[in-house]
C-alpha cells in the first residue's frame, strides 16, 4: 500500500454504494427459462424445431442449414430489420484495435443467446431485441490473441448457458439470470493458451479446444461435466514422445511440446459413430518447418474422436508438414450419398476433402478456389509442395494466403438443393522464413508475413458433392463470413464491406442486399417466433484483418446484431 | 536519447509528464505511484485507492494483487470533482459514484494471472489520467498447465 494519509480536514460522505454497471442498462434482469428443457436428446433432434437455432452449427451435421422457409426467393427483396442490438464497452480492453463480433446466435423458444468480445453474454428478446441479461466476464488486457479478442459463440443445455473466455476459463450460466454456476480454468494463459471456440453439449459434456497455435503451445480438446466442470477428458493434438503418430515428430528435442494443432473451431458429431469430427490448427512454428521435419501430426488433419473417452479413432491430415499456416480447424459437414457417410472439408489449402466418416478413408478432394500456386493435392491424396519459405530471409509468394481459401468462417450445405455453398478468399501473400528462438507467450511464426492489398477476389461458390462447381457469385473482395442456407431456397452471406446479401441457392443470383455499416465476420442464424422467421446476423468488422483482408484494415469496426424479417407483424418495442 | 529506470521518475519530472497541465493537457497513464494489496484470512485480499486532489490520479495508479480471487477495494475522492470508478469483475463489472470528499468500498473477482485497466469513465476522466491497473500476479492451476517439459520464458 502507499503511505498517502488520510486527510483529517474533510468529513467524507459515504459514497453512493457500487451496482453492477450493467445494472445501469435496460436489461430486463432475467429471461424465461426456456433452456431448462433443452436436453441432448433435443439437440441431436434440433433440426425437428427449426424455431429454434439450438447448437454452433443448428444442428450437429454441421450443415448450417434450416428447414424454415416463410423468407423465401418470392418475398426476400421484402425484408427489412426488424430489430437492432448495438453495443460498446467502456474502457479499455484486450485487443481494442482488433476486437471483432464473431459470434454465432443461439436461440431457444424466443431467446437468443449471444456472445460478445472480451467476455461478454447477452440474452435477448428474440422478437424485440429487448436486452435481459448480460454476463461479463473480466478478460486481462494483456491475454496472448494472434487473432484479435473474438468469440465464437455459446452453448445452451440443461437451463445453463456455457462460454469459453479468452483467459482460457469455461463458464456455465444460469440461463434464465446469466449468474455464474461454475467457472473452471482450462488452460494457460501464461503458455499463450486461450478459448475463443463456441462450445459443443454432446451428452452430458461440453467440449472446447483450445486456442494459442501461434504461441507454440500444445494443442487439446477438453469434456467438462455439463453440473458440475469437471474435466471428464483431455485429448492431445499433439502427441507425446512414444505416443501413436509421435514418430512424426523429431525424436530430439521439444518441438512436439510446442507444436500448435489447436481445435480452436467446434466440431460436429454423428451419434451413430460416436464420434467428434473436429479440425486441428497449424503446427507451430507457422513457417519454419526445418526445426519440425515430419508430417507433424496431428496438425492441419480432421481427427475423430471419440465422444466418451477423447481418444483419437482416425484422421486425416490435409497438409502434412505445413509452411504455409493452413490450418484445417474449418468445419467438417456431416452428409450421405449413395448410402454412404461422408464428410465433407473445405480447408485453408484451397481444397476440399470429402471423406468417408466412419473411417477417415478419402473418397473425393477437389480444389475450390481459382488460385492455389503452394503445391498440389491429386485426386488420390498425394502432396506436392511447390512454394514455400525455406531459405532464411529469402521471400516467397503464394496462394492462398495463410488465412486461407476459405478461414474459419463456415460453408452451409442444403439438403433440399444438394450443394455446398462456400465463402471463398482467393488472396496471395509474401512470407519470408525468419528463425526465431522460442520462448513462451510470444508469438512463434518462424517467418515475416505481409498478405496481398491488392490483386484480390471473393465469392461465394456453390458446389456438388462431386466437386462441379455449379455457380459462382462473385465478390471482389474476399468473403470472410460464414453463410446460411434455408428451405426457402436462399443463400445468406456477408461482405467485408458491410453488406448482406440474399442469394438464390440454385442459381446464385443476388436477390436482395442490406447494408449493415460494418464488415461481416460472423455466423448468420435463422429462428422463428410465434411462426415468423428471422435471420440474424453479427456485424462488427475486425479480429485478423491483416491475415484475411489487409486492405480493409481501416475499415468500420461496428458492434450490432441486426435482425431481418417480412415487415408484416414485427415488433421492435425492445428497450423502454 | 533514453533515461534508465532509476533516472524515469525524475525525467517524467522534469519533463513535466507526471502532473496536469504541464508537459501534456492531462497526465500521462501508468506514471502513478505503486501500490500492493493486502491479504487477509482466507485470501480475500483489499486495498485502498484515493483520488489526488487536483490531479486526475488514481494512488496507487498501479495495485498488484499476489493472486486472483476476491478483492474490497475502499475509494476515497479527495478531489474537489465528482468522479466515478469503473473496475472489471467476473460477472459483471462494478461502477459506483465517486462524488466529492466521498468514500466507499467496492468487491470484484479477478482470475491470474494477468492485469485489468480501471477508470473513471465519465467526461475524459481517462484521457486526464484516472485509468489505473489492477497486476495479478501468480499461475493457473497445475490443473490448467499443459503437459510437457518446462518451458523458456522471455
Amino acid at each position: 500500500m502507499t503511505d498517502i494519509q488520510d486527510r483529517t480536514d474533510i468529513e467524507y460522505k459515504e459514497a453512493p454504494p457500487a451496482v453492477d454497471f450493467g445494472s445501469l442498462t435496460t436489461a430486463a434482469g432475467t429471461a424465461p427459462p426456456v433452456v431448462q428443457g433443452v436436453t441432448y436428446e433435443r439437440i441431436l433432434d434440433a433440426r425437428s424445431e427449426p424455431q429454434n437455432w439450438l447448437t454452433y452449427y443448428g444442428a450437429y451435421d454441421g450443415q448450417r442449414y434450416s428447414p424454415l422457409d416463410e423468407i423465401s426467393t418470392e418475398n426476400v427483396v421484402r425484408i427489412t430489420p426488424a430489430w437492432v442490438f448495438s453495443f460498446s464497452p467502456h474502457g479499455l480492453h484486450a485487443g481494442q484495435s482488433t476486437y471483432a463480433f464473431e459470434t454465432c446466435p443461439i436461440v431457444v423458444e424466443g431467446v437468443m443467446y449471444v456472445s460478445g468480445w472480451d467476455g461478454w453474454v447477452w440474452a435477448l428478446d428474440a422478437k424485440t431485441g429487448q436486452l435481459l441479461w448480460q454476463y461479463k466476464h473480466a478478460i486481462p488486457f494483456d491475454v496472448s490473441l494472434c487473432c484479435g479478442n473474438v468469440n465464437r459463440g455459446v452453448a445452451v443445455a440443461n437451463g445453463k448457458v456455457f462460454v469459453c473466455t479468452l483467459n482460457a476459463h469455461v463458464v456455465a450460466l444460469d440461463a434464465s439470470t446469466g449468474e455464474c454456476l461454475w467457472d473452471v480454468t482450462s488452460g494457460d494463459v501464461r503458455a499463450g493458451e486461450s478459448l475463443t471456440v463456441a462450445p459443443l453439449v454432446v451428452k452430458d459434456r461440453v467440449v472446447v479446444g483450445s486456442s494459442g497455435g501461434e504461441f507454440g503451445v500444445r494443442g487439446h480438446l477438453d469434456a467438462y461435466d455439463l453440473e458440475t466442470g469437471e474435466r471428464v477428458w483431455r485429448c492431445y493434438t499433439i502427441p507425446k514422445p512414444g505416443e501413436p503418430g509421435s514418430e512424426t515428430w523429431p525424436q530430439e528435442g521439444e518441438a512436439w511440446a510446442r507444436g500448435g494443432g489447436n481445435g480452436w473451431i467446434t466440431g460436429t458429431f454423428d451419434p451413430e459413430t460416436n464420434l467428434l469430427y473436429w479440425g486441428t490448427g497449424n503446427p507451430a512454428p507457422d513457417f519454419d518447418g526445418e526445426v519440425r521435419p515430419g508430417d507433424n501430426l496431428y496438425t492441419d488433419s480432421v481427427i475423430a474422436v471419440d465422444a466418451d473417452t477423447g481418444e483419437i479413432r482416425w484422421h486425416y491430415q490435409c497438409t502434412p508438414h505445413d509452411l504455409w499456416d493452413y490450418d484445417s480447424n474449418m468445419e467438417c459437414i456431416l452428409f450421405e450419398q449413395d448410402g454412404r457417410k461422408l464428410l465433407a472439408h473445405f480447408d485453408k489449402n484451397g481444397y476440399c476433402f470429402i471423406l468417408d466418416r466412419t473411417n477417415g478413408e478419402r473418397v473425393r478432394i477437389f480444389p475450390f478456389v481459382d488460385r492455389i500456386t503452394w503445391g498440389e493435392i491429386s485426386p488420390d491424396g498425394q502432396v506436392t509442395a511447390r512454394i514455400y519459405p525455406d531459405k532464411e530471409g529469402e521471400e516467397v509468394h503464394f496462394y492462398p494466403g495463410p488465412a486461407g481459401a476459405k478461414e474459419w468462417t463456415h460453408a452451409a450445405y442444403s439438403p433440399t438443393t444438394e450443394l455446398f455453398y462456400v465463402p471463398v478468399q482467393d488472396t496471395g501473400a509474401t512470407v519470408a522464413r525468419r528463425r526465431r528462438e522460442f520462448k513462451e507467450s510470444i508469438p512463434y511464426w518462424g517467418a515475416a508475413v505481409t498478405v496481398d492489398a491488392k490483386d484480390m477476389a471473393g465469392s461465394v461458390s456453390a458446389f456438388n458433392a462431386s466437386g462441379e462447381e455449379v455457380w459462382r457469385w462473385r465478390n471482389d473482395l474476399p468473403m470472410c463470413a460464414s453463410v446460411l442456407a434455408t428451405a426457402g431456397d436462399l443463400v445468406f452471406a456477408g461482405t467485408p464491406s458491410g453488406k448482406f446479401v440474399a442469394l438464390d441457392a440454385r442459381s446464385g443470383e443476388l436477390l436482395w442486399q442490406f447494408n449493415c455499416g460494418s464488415g461481416h465476420h460472423s455466423s448468420p442464424i435463422t429462428y422463428s417466433v410465434e411462426g415468423k422467421q428471422y435471420i440474424a446476423v453479427p456485424v462488427g468488422w475486425g479480429a485478423w484483418v491483416e491475415g484475411f483482408l489487409p486492405g480493409m484494415m481501416g475499415g468500420p469496426h461496428g458492434q450490432a446484431m441486426f435482425v431481418f424479417a417480412l415487415p408484416e407483424g414485427q415488433d421492435s418495442s425492445g428497450g423502454r | 536519447m533514453t533515461t534508465t529506470a532509476s533516472e524515469r521518475s525524475g525525467a517524467l519530472h522534469e519533463l513535466g509528464l507526471d502532473g496536469q497541465n504541464q508537459a501534456t493537457i492531462g497526465r500521462l497513464l501508468a506514471t502513478g505511484n505503486i501500490g500492493r494489496a493486502e491479504e487477509g484470512d482466507g485470501g480475500r485480499m483489499h486495498a485502498r485507492i484515493r483520488i489526488v486532489p487536483d490531479q486526475l490520479i488514481w494512488d496507487p495508479s498501479v495495485l498488484v494483487l499476489p493472486h486472483g480471487g476476491h478483492l474490497d477495494i475502499e475509494f476515497v475522492n479527495d478531489d474537489q470533482n465528482t468522479h466515478c470508478a469503473l473496475v472489471p469483475s467476473n460477472g459483471d463489472s462494478q461502477w459506483m459514484w465517486l462524488p466529492n470528499y466521498s468514500r466507499g468500498t467496492m468487491s470484484v473477482t479477478l482470475d491470474g494471472p494477468g492485469y485489468y485497466w480501471f477508470s473513471s469513465n465519465i467526461g475524459n476522466d481517462e484521457g486526464r489520467g484516472l485509468i489505473g491497473a489492477i497486476v495479478v500476479r501468480g499461475d493457473v492451476p497445475e490443473s490448467a498447465r499443459l503437459d510437457r517439459p518446462q518451458q523458456p520464458r522471455p
